[in-house]
């Protein structure tokens, strides 16, 4: 079938103006929330129902043809961009909430329901929708399920997977599955935590339920600010290992700051701290919250806070949150090009880690900005750069695989919420062996036996059994010497990271 | 102005998507080429020549951008959107010229010459035979006449009267009221605003008289070149603003404008006339009536018994950052009640020509409005912008939404005139 039959074919089932195949509006679809990847699709379809979506995905099973769901576009690995030879099936004019339940507090609702959208209709319940990745203002719910999003509320309450009760999913080939179901504990494996998380490969969510949670009657919110990078982070530990679980435990550093305040959303952050720490405790009891946050001040002047600012109202405290969630979108104040990365440490290696970025940064003669879930250890340094500049693109790669490497180092993973897509494809050998990769498709052969959804993300295509990888044994090395080994292999020549050792 | 035209401005942008649901456009669609980071990839992509000015497909999707700038004050990274899409429809424009539509729109409402004289005057004949009011509807020809009388003025305010032959409120604030040294300030006419609105300007006049300014007329001044340079004619702007600049003369009495598409447009000089810093030092002089009028309080008016939904428009409120002053306007009338709409924030579809040339789009943006409208039963829509006004007018009397529309400064004379200030 050629791409006009095709188009027309999807015309049939959608209307001719829900199918865009004219060049201009395809590159409009080229790129994610992760900008440095680019990839114009063939076809993009924009389906307006279930039945919609399912009529469409039989056509391209019949067809043979590969296919990729997206959400807003907002996600940060380039996991929803598709090939000229691939459909992009664009979920947001399922945008319906079907309902909302106060009684059983949950929600089902269409995938392209904008993840703030839930919470301001669950509010005059007295609920709302935990997850909040700092996208939520324009991000999915069907792209969070996909991606496993967090949020800086994910520290007490949880990622998506912990909120998702059950989901309707179109497989590839069109039939329709249910997973898990809206009351009970599960039962048997539990497929939809298989399914969340598994960034498009496993099929579509057409009707996802979640849980509801009730919005905290007490809730204090500080601001922590330090003169060293280093004191914030040994106060992440500090904070932590108090017992005490904040809802919320961010981190962000100077140039983070700087660029936030420049902003719309300047939120009166301190711009001479080298760092500052945003906690958020909340209870059902006034006096036990606020004594928590006493308790909580107390731990982070002992660690050397200069000052603990707590908000003073609502008001207040939501300009401290936006301020934090849009810092990534107010990193193109520093440089028209930006890369996130997005690791995981353990909490206690957050000092060392974050000097090692620094040094990296320094190395290669790049801006580096942190601003991330300190609680979680989950790092997201951004790589401010004008990608216009010859070879500029080219060191922030390798910085990047350093900094990754540094943090596999020091015990941590490759991603904490943005997921592997196409972006962290060349960093799975430094963490999997063959079998492992091995494992993974097959698990994913069970939802597409074709490998049809989301072809070419999340598990690198060279895996095989008898790979043997690259395994981190020598946990003696220090953390930077063994990360930049690491990286050389990732980053100077990626085909042969992730081909078979046997081969090279 | 640089030699990148505009296309600078989009520079900062890095993808983020935090501006998606702020595109009325978008949210009507959810196609990405209708949402702002779809349109930076198409302008983007027309500056590097990788797409040309000649592809349907960048038409298309630039011509359907309302210009509303309601992506702006959410970005984190100040992506001056409407500067680039000023560039980019300059660049479209050159290649395919204006459309004959859009020619013939401006020919007819923005020129000051005879013709454009006798065509308003006959436009307000139509108007006061109330046959439009009674052709009004979802199409293009009735729609369009709903436009038209919605501009008609109404003396309908009376009945709103709390007390009648109302006196001024009596609390704290009006006993304390001294009116200040009158100061000068000059009235900005435009073309439509003067055509169909000059009841507007009189309520104007008058209210700003009361809070102690002196308005003054400017005759040599024309159009302050907006629809031409949405239109991609910024030669034609630029002209219009240098008439404007040299009509408003050197020194720094303020300009008073009411309507916020041109108060947008006329704070635009100093990027449009770079040239000696002119354009720069004309635009720091403009201000909107509520501006003026909420730096004065504005002195209290006598009592108004009416629900009023206030509608920002996107171009008081996006383009030139002004949310309060209107509201500060509407508070000074006691009574009155303001109701704020969760989705005011909004953009109505009118856009300038927008709802001529692109009335599908128009009409899909407007709908969600008009439903949150039609439940919260205001009686009167306030919004201080030509467009919004004609485009919301017609639309509620289309739906058969009972509300009438108003300029905010139209309830305010009201008030002032129940108070006895005129006589």
């Amino acid at each position: 079938m050629t791409g006009g039959s095709l188009a027309a074919a999807l015309s049939e089932i959608v209307g001719a103006r829900h199918v865009r195949t004219a060049l201009p509006e395809r590159v409009t679809y080229a790129r994610d929330g992760l900008p440095t990847h680019r990839h114009v699709p063939g076809v993009v379809v924009l389906p307006g129902s279930r039945d919609e979506v399912v009529a469409v995905v039989r056509l391209l099973a019949a067809l043979g043809v590969p296919f990729v769901p997206r959400g807003a576009g907002t996600g940060l690995s380039g996991g929803a961009l598709a090939d000229d030879d691939a459909v992009l099936l664009v979920l947001t004019r399922l945008n319906r909430i079907l309902a909302i339940d106060p009684k059983n507090r949950l929600a089902v609702v269409e995938p392209g329901v904008v993840n703030v959208r839930l919470s301001a209709a669950a509010a005059p319940h007295g609920l709302l929708y935990s997850p909040d990745p700092s996208s939520q203002t324009a991000c999915t719910i069907g792209g969070n399920v996909a991606e496993n999003s967090g949020g800086p509320h994910c520290l007490k309450y949880g990622v998506t997977a912990n909120h998702v009760l059950s989901l309707e999913v179109v497989l590839a080939d069109g039939r329709i599955v249910q997973l898990g179901s809206p009351g009970g504990e599960p039962w048997g494996p539990d497929l939809v935590g298989l399914f969340v998380g598994s960034e498009g490969n496993f099929g579509i969510a057409t009707r996802i339920s979640v849980r509801l949670l009730p919005v905290p009657r007490a809730i204090r919110t500080l601001l922590a600010d330090f003169s060293a990078l280093r004191t914030a982070g040994e106060a992440v530990s500090a904070v932590i290992a108090s017992g005490i679980v904040p809802a919320a435990l961010e981190m962000m550093d100077q140039s983070c700051i700087n660029a936030v305040e420049d902003s719309v959303y300047a939120a009166g952050y301190p711009r001479d701290a080298a760092a500052v720490l945003l906690l958020e405790l909340d209870g059902g009891r006034e006096e036990a919250v606020a004594a928590d946050a006493e308790t909580i001040a107390g731990i982070l002047r002992a660690h050397g806070a200069r000052s603990v600012l707590s908000a003073a109202d609502a008001k207040q405290r939501e300009r401290l949150w936006q301020g934090r969630k849009k810092a990534f979108g107010a990193m193109g104040r520093l440089s028209r090009d930006l890369v996130v990365q997005d690791a995981v440490v353990p909490r206690s290696a957050l000092p060392d880690v974050l000097e090692a970025i620094g040094r990296i940064a320094a190395a290669y003669g790049l801006t580096v900005s942190n601003v991330f879930h300190a609680g979680d250890g989950n790092l997201h340094p951004n790589i401010s750069f004008d990608g216009r500049v010859p070879g500029l693109k080219a060191r922030v790669d390798q910085a990047s695989g350093e900094i990754m490497a540094v943090c596999i180092a020091a015990g941590g993973t490759i991603t904490g919420e943005h997921g592997i897509g196409l972006d962290k494809l060349r960093y799975m050998p430094l963490l999997f062996d063959g079998d492992a990769l091995a494992a993974m498709r097959a698990v994913r052969r069970v939802f597409d036996p074709d490998e049809r959804v989301n072809p070419g993300k999340v598990v690198p295509v060279h895996a095989c059994r008898e790979w043997s990888g690259l395994r981190i044994a020598d946990r003696g090395l220090r953390i930077e010497e063994r990360g930049r080994s690491l990286a050389q292999s990732a980053i100077d020549n990626p085909q042969s990271a992730i081909a078979p050792r046997g081969a090279r | 102005m640089t030699d990148r035209g505009g296309f600078e401005g989009l520079d900062s942008c890095v993808h983020c998507g935090f501006c998606l649901q702020a595109c009325p456009t978008f949210l009507a669609t959810g196609d990405e080429s209708d949402s702002p980071r779809g349109r930076i990839e198409l302008m983007r992509a027309l500056e590097t020549g990788e797409l040309a000015p000649a592809d349907p497909g960048v038409a298309l999707h630039l011509d359907r951008c309302l210009g509303c700038r309601g992506c702006e004050p959410v970005c984190p990274s100040g992506v001056r959107y409407g500067r680039g899409l000023e560039a980019a429809r300059a660049l479209l424009t050159e290649h395919r010229g204006v459309p004959p539509l859009v020619r013939a729109a401006l020919g007819v409402l923005t020129g000051t010459g005879d013709g454009s004289r006798i065509l308003y005057a006959l436009t307000r004949l139509v108007r006061a035979t109330g046959i439009p009011r009674r052709l009004v509807g979802w199409g293009r020809i009735r729609f369009a006449m709903g436009m038209l009388a919605a501009t008609k003025p109404q003396g309908g305010g009376r009945r709103w009267r709390a007390v009648k032959g109302g006196a001024p409120a009596t609390d704290a604030s009006t006993a304390l009221h001294r009116p200040p040294p009158p100061s000068p300030a000059l009235l900005f006419r435009g073309c439509v605003m003067d055509g169909l609105f000059s009841h507007v300007h009189d309520a104007t006049i008058r209210t700003l008289q009361v809070n102690g300014y002196e308005v003054r007329e400017v005759p040599p001044q024309v159009c302050c070149g907006a629809l031409h340079a949405h239109a991609g004619l910024r030669d034609e702007a630029r002209r219009l603003a240098g008439t404007n600049i040299a009509a408003f003369g050197d020194d720094d009495t303020p300009i008073v404008v009411n309507s916020a598409g041109c108060g947008a447009m006329l704070k635009e000089y100093g990027h449009l006339v770079a040239v000696g810093g002119r354009g720069e030092a004309f635009a720091a002089r403009v201000r909107d009536v509520s501006e003026l009028l909420a730096e004065r309080g504005p002195r209290p008016g006598a009592p108004l018994d009416v629900t009023v939904a206030y509608d920002p428009p996107c171009h008081l409120m996006h383009a030139q950052g002004i949310a309060g002053p209107p509201e500060r306007m509407l508070g000074a009338i006691p009574v009155l009640r303001v109701i704020t709409l969760p989705d005011a924030a909004q953009c109505c579809g009118s856009a300038g020509l927008f709802t001529l040339v692109e009335p599908a789009m128009s009409r899909a943006v407007l709908a969600p409005k008009l439903a949150s409208l039609a439940a919260a039963r205001p009686q009167v829509v306030a919004t201080g912008n030509p467009g919004c006004l004609m485009q919301l007018g017609a639309g509620l009397a289309a739906a058969g939404v009972p509300a009438a529309v108003r300029h905010p400064v139209e309830l305010l004379d009201e008030s002032y005139r129940a108070a006895g200030y005129y006589a």
